[in-house]
């Protein structure tokens, strides 16, 4: 891996990640990859199919643990605090959002959806859940489209409506990383746009890794990018860099002006 | 929940379509119903002379105690089926080796489980030697067979013995692949919100699992009570009442296979499609 510049190492690191291995029984899914991530910032994550960027965030959120033959080698530190060392792997979770690349699990009313993590985090009180269930709407840009017809079951919802509500549900327990896993393969490119400037205004409140198969949308969106290939981390840059003609390594701008990938 | 998803002209549609099943499977209870009576009504002048068919599935027959028996084998079947799903990994030995047991109890056909039934009342009861005696003499006004009470209770067990080992196999298959209907994603949906186990299951897979996991213990409770009506059907010639019986029993058996395919047909499309 090869860096060109340092911008941002003035900053707090808020996930450090350290020569990570992941294996599926024998196939090794990334291959001891190096990393931080600043507080605040949109983390682009670019790469083709089977380089490890969903592995990467299931490994942030020790979703991980569900896979039965992965292993992870390596170290994760999110405030400096060893990922595996935690005990309270729930609250864990609910410090960092996740908003999968199809809307599922959505066999509750719209309330409901939003209002679940809250629940599990304790939080009864309903006057308490209504503030928390609007704002995370609105920070979504779906609450003027649901707020009459918030007990209706999620699952009617058109598609990028359905997204804009899995974002909401993440945002719901107020998490300090939001990881995006290719949000927008479901959604048309109208709705993208307009998640794209909710994922701006939450850059001020959390760090954001957002994961894409979209390159043009981690150009418009990222402070840096990283470009994972095949288990591999080729490079991490600010993303004028990576889009630049002159990128530390040709597979990275093969990468990005689509000859190849 | 997620199984109130599917539109109304969809569920119309559905409704229609099974029910021309079940008129047809219902048109052929009904000319059963009337070739048995008129069968019984034939043969009640000269009773039989077989008294174990008379005697034995009598008891069998009782709707108090089958009931029960197969519900409460239902009830176990599904739980044991959380635990082996949720519960034990899949590198898990126990878990292999039920599940293999199970995979072949399934798919023995019924009607074996109905003469291991007999076989094993039979031997147990030891009626050989009171088949001398006449017949009409030991059914009383029920036309239910009057039994020493220790025959009673090795009926008992022996009867509770096939009938579990009948019902709780299909309940526990199909609640596995229930739970295993709901995707990975799904799960991980809820997990990633801080829930734990059994957020989850209450949340994401019971809601999703509901129909198939109900449709499951139909299809096991109809499957003892088609049994139950085969014994009952052995007793048909000669004796009082049964024929009602035997039909009360098949006809809840059709019942219960009916709710069980509306269950799958109208509910489960409906819950694959939506997350």
């Amino acid at each position: 891996m090869k860096t060109n510049s340092q911008n941002g190492s003035q900053m707090t690191p808020i996930i450090e990640v350290t020569d990570l291995r992941v294996h599926y029984g024998d196939k090794l899914a990334l291959k001891g990859v190096s990393f931080d991530v600043y507080q605040n910032e949109i983390l682009g994550i670019i790469g083709p199919a089977q380089s490890g960027k969903t592995t990467l965030l299931k490994v942030i959120n020790r979703t991980l643990e569900f896979t039965p033959d992965a292993t992870i080698e390596g170290s994760v530190k999110l405030d400096g605090e060893d990922i595996s060392t935690i005990s309270d792997v729930y609250g864990l979770r609910r410090r960092i959002g996740m908003v999968q690349p199809l809307p599922v699990g959505l066999p509750l009313s719209i309330y409901d959806n939003v209002a679940f993590a809250p629940r599990t985090a304790g939080i009864r009180s309903k006057s308490e859940l209504d503030v928390i269930v609007e704002r995370c709407l609105q920070q979504a840009a779906l609450w003027e489209e649901v707020k009459e017809r918030l007990n209706t079951l999620g699952t009617q919802l058109s598609g990028g409506q359905q997204q804009r509500l899995t974002i909401a549900r993440a945002l719901s327990h107020q998490p300090e990383i939001l990881c995006l896993d290719e949000f927008s393969i479901a959604v048309d490119p109208v709705t993208t746009m307009r998640i794209e400037e909710v994922l701006k205004t939450l850059r001020t409140e959390m760090t954001i890794l957002l994961v894409t198969n979209l390159v043009q949308q981690a150009k418009r969106l990222a402070n840096r990018t990283a470009f994972f290939l095949n288990g591999d981390l080729i490079e991490i840059d600010t993303t004028d860099i990576i889009f630049s003609e002159n990128p530390a390594e040709q597979a990275t701008y093969d990468y990005v002006n689509g000859t190849f990938g | 929940m997620a199984i109130f998803s599917m539109t109304r002209p969809e569920l119309r549609k559905k409704i229609a379509l099974q029910g021309i099943a079940f008129i047809i499977v219902g048109a052929a209870f009904i000319f059963l119903w009337n070739t048995l009576k008129k069968t019984q009504a034939a043969n009640i002048q000269t009773p039989s002379s077989s008294r174990i068919s008379g005697t034995l599935p009598s008891l069998l027959s009782d709707l108090n105690l089958i009931l029960p028996i197969s519900l409460l084998a239902v009830l176990f079947g599904v739980a044991f089926a959380f635990y082996l799903e949720e519960w034990l990994p899949t590198t898990s030995k126990v878990r292999s080796f039920i599940e293999s047991q199970v995979a072949f109890f399934v798919e023995i056909p019924s009607l074996l489980y109905g003469l291991l039934a007999i076989t094993v009342l039979f031997s147990y009861a030891d009626v050989s030697k009171e088949i001398g005696t006449p017949p009409i003499q030991n059914i009383n006004e029920a036309g239910l067979a009057a039994i020493p009470l220790q025959h009673n209770i090795a009926m008992f067990y022996a009867e509770t013995l096939v009938f579990i080992f009948m019902v709780i196999p299909v309940a526990i298959k199909t609640t596995q692949e229930a739970l295993r209907s709901v995707a990975t994603p799904i799960r991980e949906s809820a997990y990633v919100l801080g829930a734990n186990h059994w957020q989850v299951l209450a949340n994401r897979v019971v809601p999703l699992a509901l129909p198939r996991i109900l449709a499951g213990g139909c299809r096991a409770i109809s499957r003892s009570l088609a049994v139950a009506a085969l014994l009952i059907g052995v007793h048909i010639p000669g004796t009082r009442g049964i024929p009602d019986r035997f039909m009360l029993f098949l006809g809840g058996a059709l019942l219960l296979s009916t709710i069980s395919s509306f269950l799958i047909e109208i509910y489960v499309p409906a819950t694959a499609r939506h997350g």
